[in-house]
């Protein structure tokens, strides 16, 4: 069940993400392809965006990936909180995510 | 496969393309392949393995030439739902799936296997779901 927030960092980084059943995903030639069986839209994301879903999927918290990317890419952990909003919002906004309330 | 048999598949290829396009339209991939896997004819009766699978073959060809005729829409996925209701009329289970690559540019594909094995051209593609 996805859990509406206002998209800022701060109401999404004890949220953790999961993928709906109705997207297949896989990667091709380090990028990561993401199909929306519900529209049959492919959506097609560069390697760095294919790690961050990677990510993603496999942490506990959105808080935990970002500390993850963060050592992974060297990059302060505020602007890669940045853009890991930033990217949540867009997958949400197409179907491909599910925000949920954390375990906490 | 007499002439009479032939006019008689071609027709049933024609109205399932007919029906399928609309389910096409709306875009939604898992009630596409619920609509192909739907029947309105009774079924006939299965077919044994071996026989199922020259079945299956030899009807992604028949889907193929039919549809190339058409001036209209005959990409892969409606020509693999096309063959998944012909194949269903037969009570032969197949499964549509869906393939990608992105060499130069992005490319997806859709065909159609019976009993693991591609009926219909599967090309260079990485799988990517299957139906």
């Amino acid at each position: 069940m996805t859990h509406m927030t206002d998209g800022s960092w701060d109401s999404l980084r004890a949220r953790r993400v999961t993928v709906p059943e109705h997207v297949a995903f896989r990667i091709v030639d380090e990028e990561m392809v993401l199909l929306n069986v519900r529209t049959s839209t492919y959506h097609v994301v560069d390697d760095v965006g294919a790690r961050f879903f990677e990510v993603l999927r496999a942490s506990p918290s959105l808080e935990a990936a970002g500390a993850e990317l963060a050592a992974e890419y060297a990059q302060p952990a505020d602007r890669i909180a940045a853009d890991l909003a930033a990217f949540c919002r867009e997958l949400e906004r197409l179907g491909l995510i599910d925000v949920e309330a954390g375990a906490g | 496969v007499g002439p009479l048999a032939r006019a008689r598949i071609s027709a049933e290829i024609l109205v399932a393309y007919v029906e399928l396009l609309r389910l096409v339209r709306d875009g939604d991939l898992t009630a596409m392949v619920a609509g192909a896997r739907r029947t309105w004819f009774a079924p006939l009766p299965a077919p044994g393995e071996q026989e199922a699978h020259l079945t299956a073959v030899r009807m992604g060809r028949m889907v193929h030439r039919v549809l190339a005729r058409l001036p209209t829409d005959k990409r892969c996925l409606i020509t693999a739902l096309v063959l998944l209701r012909v194949l269903a009329h037969r009570s032969i289970e197949a499964r549509v799936v869906i393939g990608v690559r992105s060499d130069d540019r992005f490319r997806a594909h859709a065909w159609v296997e019976h009993g693991g094995r591609p009926v219909l051209p599967s090309g260079a593609f990485e799988r990517l779901l299957e139906v």
